[in-house]
């Protein structure tokens, strides 16, 4: 029986990895904007930036999938429901992406700028390469757990009818009957891929250091 | 029709759901954090078989995804032979998965507390249970409690997912009438819009609890 | 060298290396520096010493522009800059830059690139060198401060010593005219400071121009050429190393050198 539950639920790892790992990245890739928005000269791009990003947190994950998945298609915008969770999950995943540079960037000792002014280097030399590179390091740990915790909320995708990990789950128990078993496998399977993305952080990031000798 | 007529006009629906939604979220507060500072307590206990339970009910309620955590209790108690109500089920998932993470704030917070404070607390007479309840619990609980507020506006936020085993709280609210009336954008954005004012104000208030908190740690 | 810049400064009276004159800078009302002037010859030796709170690091500090300072004139090796309310335009500023070489207290080497890159990325960079060409100079420069064999290690793995001696190279490969040196030894244990002092030492013998902030009298007596007094933001008195050091003319100064040498 457990082998049968495993081998339909499993079905759902490929979209929950595809949603999690694509609005990983597209949210990064918001997130790296936003953080450089949120410290722009430009009072009105800044103010813009931080609205953003605390209206995005202050509202459920839920409600942003139903806002999206629900709501668009009133103005001829219709999603498929993996693209409306990977819009929803991308935009959440913006909003702490960038708090999570942000605080990377906070780590980093006032002195690697001043020496890079002092060397003469541009602004765009210091940027690229010598303050987004710490920075990275620095981040890399938030960014992995964050990651874990995006995985588990693409649970969510689900409700909306995303045939990742959850949907086949809730599948077989309706089919089955095996309530218990079908989640149990379910949460095997969402705590088996948090512990590989943990450890291969954990690993990248001891690399990382001992290559640079911190560690 | 004019959108804040038609708020307006919805709002005698979505009540009730705010209601429940804000019950669910007390409930598993008052529930979840006493759960919470148990787990902590066990996971320092010498007793090892407290230990490996504490670790289960941590790992399981943090491991999976809330809504994993739900749907398995909602489908699994009734096979049990437990028939319980979606809401009362919602509240067990959702004090679950809050117990989980406050343990580990609570943990944080015993640990921060200074070697030296039990060691006088013992050396005071103050053994056992005693010199715990009343030297080092109160400080570790300052230290637990700006995080623990935090933590407390997501679980508000959590309370949203009991939606899915159809408690009528304010997501489902939302749900019934956008079914109704097709108007789901507008109804989605009102129910974002309270959601979120909701969630300013209760962070707004865990600011100032921080700033009560650092204000007296100043004056010591 | 042949260096030439399209500055916009007009060729100004004053000849020496370095001309710094009515330098001042304000905090809101607070005065951290009062019309502070410097003069120095090519290949001269100026060691900047006084007690903490004096304005020496913030004094260095503003001739490359880390600090803005509020009032002013600093001209150094051709480059000229007026101090006031807005920033110098960038070339004039890039040019200051680019005549003056900073080492830090805190050596600040960027710890996640090798001393190789450390050294090669800003010639690459700010002076456009092939990598080749980066490679030779900094080999040269390692060479020169001792540490030929750490050219692949990176910084954490070297001790304090290693890393401002690391910090010297990385600034002379831009090669300045002039090179600002603030405290460079006061992070490290005496013993290890040594070892960069001896660095200091042979680049001025070599006829480097150096100012220098530090707390080491020795250094300060052997090998500058002159000593400026710094207290209250200001200066107290300037003059050749061993007339201040021997028969200091400000009361303040005494004090100041009582103070030190007493320890």
């Amino acid at each position: 029986m457990i082998m049968e539950l495993l081998t339909s639920i499993a079905r759902g790892v490929g979209l929950t990895l595809y949603v999690t790992g694509a609005s990983l990245l597209i949210g990064g890739i918001i997130g790296l904007v936003l953080v450089g928005a949120a410290r722009s000269p430009i009072g009105i791009i800044r103010g813009a930036a931080t609205l953003y990003i605390n209206i995005v947190r202050v509202i459920p994950p839920i409600t942003w999938l139903f806002l999206i998945y629900f709501g668009l298609p009133q103005y001829a915008l219709r999603l498929s429901t993996l693209q409306a969770a990977i819009v929803g999950f991308s935009i959440i995943a913006s909003a702490f992406m960038a708090e999570i540079y942000r605080s990377g960037l906070l780590s980093i000792p006032d002195g690697q700028r001043e020496a890079a002014h002092a060397l003469g280097l541009g602004s765009i030399t210091t940027v690229g390469h010598i303050i987004t590179p710490q920075a990275f390091r620095v981040a890399l740990p938030a960014i992995a757990t964050y990651g874990i915790g995006l995985l588990k909320d693409s649970a969510l995708a689900s409700t909306i009818g995303v045939r990742e990990i959850t949907y086949y789950a809730q599948q077989s128990a309706k089919q089955t009957h095996e309530g218990l078993l079908s989640f149990v496998v379910a949460g095997a399977l969402y705590i088996i891929i948090s512990l590989v993305v943990a450890l291969v952080a954990r690993r990248v990031d001891l690399k990382l250091r001992r290559k640079i000798g911190v560690v | 029709m004019d959108l804040l007529t038609q708020w307006l006009g919805w709002m005698p629906n979505l009540a009730p759901g705010l209601v429940i939604s804000l019950q669910l979220t007390g409930l598993a507060l008052l529930i979840g954090f006493p759960f919470g500072l148990l787990l902590a307590v066990m996971a320092e206990a010498k007793f090892l078989p407290f230990q490996w339970i504490s670790f289960g009910f941590v790992e399981i309620g943090r491991g999976l995804p809330a809504l994993v955590l739900l749907y398995l209790l909602y489908f699994s108690l009734p096979d049990a032979g437990i028939t319980l109500t979606s809401l009362t089920t919602a509240i067990i998932a959702l004090s679950w998965n809050t117990g989980a993470y406050a343990s580990e704030y609570f943990r944080a917070g015993l640990a921060a507390v200074p070697l030296g404070q039990k060691e006088a607390a013992i050396t005071s007479g103050l053994t056992g249970w005693t010199g715990f309840r009343i030297v080092i619990l109160p400080q570790a609980l300052r230290i637990s409690t700006p995080p623990l507020a935090g933590l407390a506006v997501l679980v508000f936020q959590g309370s949203a997912l009991a939606f899915v085993i159809a408690v009528p709280e304010l997501m489902s609210k939302a749900f019934e009438i956008g079914s109704i009336t097709f108007e789901y954008l507008s109804v989605y954005t009102l129910t974002a819009v309270i959601y979120g004012s909701l969630t300013l104000v209760f962070l707004g208030l865990v600011r100032l609890l921080e700033l009560r908190l650092g204000r007296h740690l100043l004056r010591n | 060298m042949g260096l030439s810049f399209g500055t916009k400064a007009p060729p100004t009276a004053l000849s020496g290396e370095v001309e710094v004159s009515g330098l001042g800078k304000k905090y809101g009302v607070i005065e951290v520096l009062k019309d502070v002037n410097l003069s120095m010859a090519e290949g001269e030796v100026v060691s900047v010493i006084g007690p903490s709170g004096a304005g020496k690091s913030t004094f260095l500090r503003c001739l490359n522009y880390l600090e803005k300072p509020s009032s002013g004139t600093i001209a150094i090796g051709g480059a000229r800059v007026v101090a006031g309310e807005k920033l110098p335009d960038k070339t004039s500023l890039d040019h200051l830059r680019r005549v003056t070489g900073m080492v830090f207290q805190s050596f600040n080497l960027f710890p996640h690139l090798t001393v190789m890159e450390n050294i090669t990325l800003p010639q690459r960079k700010v002076l456009g060198s092939s990598r080749e060409q980066a490679e030779e100079v900094a080999n040269q420069l390692l060479r020169r401060v001792g540490l030929p064999e750490k050219a692949k290690a990176y910084p954490a793995r070297l001790s304090g010593g290693q890393q401002q001696r690391i910090a010297i190279a990385r600034a002379l490969a831009l090669s300045p005219k002039v090179m600002l040196f603030d405290e460079p030894t006061s992070a490290l244990d005496p013993e290890i400071g040594l070892e960069v002092l001896a660095v200091m030492r042979d680049l001025a013998d070599e006829g480097m121009t150096m100012l220098v902030v530090t707390h080491e009298m020795h250094f300060a007596r052997d090998v500058s050429d002159r000593i400026m007094v710094m207290g209250n933001g200001g200066v107290l008195e300037i003059g050749p190393s061993q007339q201040v050091m021997s028969e200091p003319q400000n009361e303040r100064t005494r004090q100041f050198l009582k103070a030190v040498l007493d320890r």
